[in-house]
């Protein structure tokens, strides 16, 4: 049930999804750091990258990269938050040439700066707007705990902290 | 040094990264293509470098029609957002409706009535279909010839008739509601699908003899644009653009949604990866959406077009999150959904299956003719305000 790639990636968190009520089949969250192989790894595997959706939350801006595959088709999804204060992530389009796009509008919307990226300007919004459409306005943001359904947790780096009552309750549940 | 001594104009400094003063060469042509112009579909603007005929650079400008829909649907409740979706992709509504809806419908957990799915099949192919027929009449009239367009809009102006029967809109539908659709058929409504179904088929041999074998056409199309399957896997580009290039990816088949699963249809798809290739599979699409509808019609189940206790106007779902496609003309469209449980959505992402397709543009048309490029651009069948949304 479990591909020999899934387990293999450094990630901080693996969850299997329910895919009739959320569309997933993985739910997987990692570092900024971590993104470069894993992106490599979907590559080889036979991935494509549908979309980049960017989500302002209480935890910091996250970057939902939705993967799927030509043929063995179970969308792989992608979490990576970084702290608004610094609001940067390394750029796949290295292995991902479509990614580039997808990076400047998360950008434009977000603010999120791909490092590494080689065009990052406007793609939608005017060069000289002030501010990133869809950050929250104040008291607005809700934590990724109430957003998220990550589905069955199956490892997690200790000191991955979201969706303790899920796991609370996976335990209770298979003891 | 002089040069940089100048002020660079705005008009310089807004073409983008690498398009300098120096970096312009006097044996290089830089030629602007749009927003407005009769061959980019839309408002898209194409910043060529040319040598001679030759494309050196050729780099999408998109934004002219961005609306920022994603902002809107946080300002909406999610029932009043229906109506975005038709004004998205105007050619193709009734997917982008399914797309959003269905969404929502996966995220709350409601299941749409029998009924409502066959009626969403009909309308989508239908839909299909007509936005088939202005692709195919837009395509011709890119690369010169004025009359396909006039028997192509002849026969999607029955299309429209029907859906206006159906729905009240001719082109920017509203038609699906969270839990099933917004109204029943009419008996006039189906004989008027069989009538269609029964017409087009006679009319396609015209098509493939009036265009599809004439050799100045196929001059046109075939050998130009070869899009390899790597590249298709390397932008994301679904749709006739990856059938064309002998991948049967559709999502009505790989993520099988509604009752797709209860119709015989094929998947068209073709080995050249050229503008010919991509032709031909939305020419045999056009057949397939028949035998769909056709099918459909005749199968139509009694019961509800909308679920018991569908959402009124200011309904909030549960929290969670969802991400539903669907397979429209022009490829995967995608629509996630995210929900705090307020009366308005938290998140809506709108994946458009043309930004994706339009993003390999530049590797596409390096080293062509311009008047490839042309008809590379007009056989990935884009829509701007797609792209841009």
């Amino acid at each position: 049930m479990n591909p020999e790639w899934m387990n293999e990636l450094k990630v901080q968190c693996r969850a299997r999804a329910n895919d009739g009520s959320t569309g997933k089949v993985w739910s997987v969250f990692l570092l900024p750091e971590e993104l470069e192989a894993v992106a490599k790894r979907l590559w080889e595997e036979g991935f494509f990258l549908e979309d980049i959706a960017g989500m302002d939350s209480a935890e910091g801006l996250v970057a939902v990269y939705h993967f799927d595959h030509f043929t063995r088709p179970g969308r792989v999804v992608l979490h990576v938050t970084v702290l608004h204060e610094r609001p940067e992530i390394p750029s796949i389009s290295p292995v991902f040439s479509g990614a580039a796009w997808h990076e400047r509008e998360c950008h434009d919307f977000f603010g999120i700066g791909f490092i590494g990226h080689p065009d990052l300007r406007p793609i939608l919004v005017p060069d000289d707007l002030d501010g990133y459409p869809l950050i929250k306005e104040e008291g607005q943001r809700a934590s990724l705990n109430d957003l998220l359904i990550p589905g069955e947790i199956l490892d997690r780096n200790p000191d991955f902290t979201l969706f303790q009552q899920e796991i609370a309750k996976q335990v209770v549940d298979n003891a | 040094m002089g040069m940089a001594a100048v002020d660079m104009p705005d008009s310089l400094r807004v073409m983008g990264a690498g398009y300098s003063i120096e970096s312009l060469s006097p044996d290089t042509l830089t030629l602007n293509m749009g927003p407005q112009h009769p061959s980019t579909h839309g408002v898209l603007r194409i910043i060529l470098k040319l040598d001679g005929e030759y494309i050196l650079s050729a780099e999408p400008v998109i934004g002219y029609i961005h609306r920022m829909h994603e902002k809107m649907a946080e300002t909406r409740t999610w029932v009043q957002y229906i109506p975005n979706m038709g004004r998205v992709d105007y050619l193709n509504a009734m997917a982008w409706n399914w797309a959003y809806v269905g969404a929502v419908e996966r995220l709350a957990g409601i299941q749409a009535p029998e009924r409502a799915e066959y009626i969403r099949v009909i309308a989508s192919e239908l839909n299909r279909i007509s936005s088939h027929l202005v692709w195919w009449g837009a395509y011709l009239l890119d690369l010169g010839a004025f009359t396909p367009i006039m028997y192509g809009f002849e026969d999607r102006e029955m299309i429209l008739d029907l859906l206006q029967d159906l729905t009240g809109s001719r082109l920017t539908y509203s038609f699906f509601r969270i839990g099933g659709v917004a109204a029943d058929v009419t008996d006039g409504f189906l004989d008027g699908c069989r009538a269609f179904v029964s017409h087009m088929r006679d009319r396609l041999p015209m098509y493939d003899d009036l265009v599809t074998k004439n050799i100045i056409f196929r001059r046109r199309c075939e050998g130009v644009g070869i899009l390899p399957l790597e590249m298709c896997q390397q932008y994301g580009a679904t749709g006739p653009v990856v059938r064309g290039s002998n991948a049967p990816y559709d999502v009505r088949r790989a993520e099988p949604y509604s009752v797709y699963d209860r119709f015989q249809f094929h998947i068209p798809v073709d080995p050249d990866g050229d503008a010919m290739g991509r032709y031909r599979v939305r020419m045999a699409e056009i057949r397939e959406s028949l035998a769909i509808v056709e099918q459909a019609v005749a199968h139509l189940p009694d019961g509800d077009v909308l679920a018991k206790g569908a959402p009124k106007p200011r309904w909030a779902p549960p929290r969670g999150e969802a991400y539903f496609a669907v397979e429209g003309a022009r490829g995967k469209i995608g629509v996630y959904v995210v929900s705090d449980g307020g009366r308005k959505p938290y998140r809506v992402k709108l994946r458009s299956p043309s930004f994706s397709n339009l993003s390999l543009f530049a590797e596409l048309a390096r080293g062509t003719l311009f008047s490839d490029a042309v008809s590379i651009l007009g056989s990935l069948d884009l829509v701007i305000p797609e792209i841009d949304r």
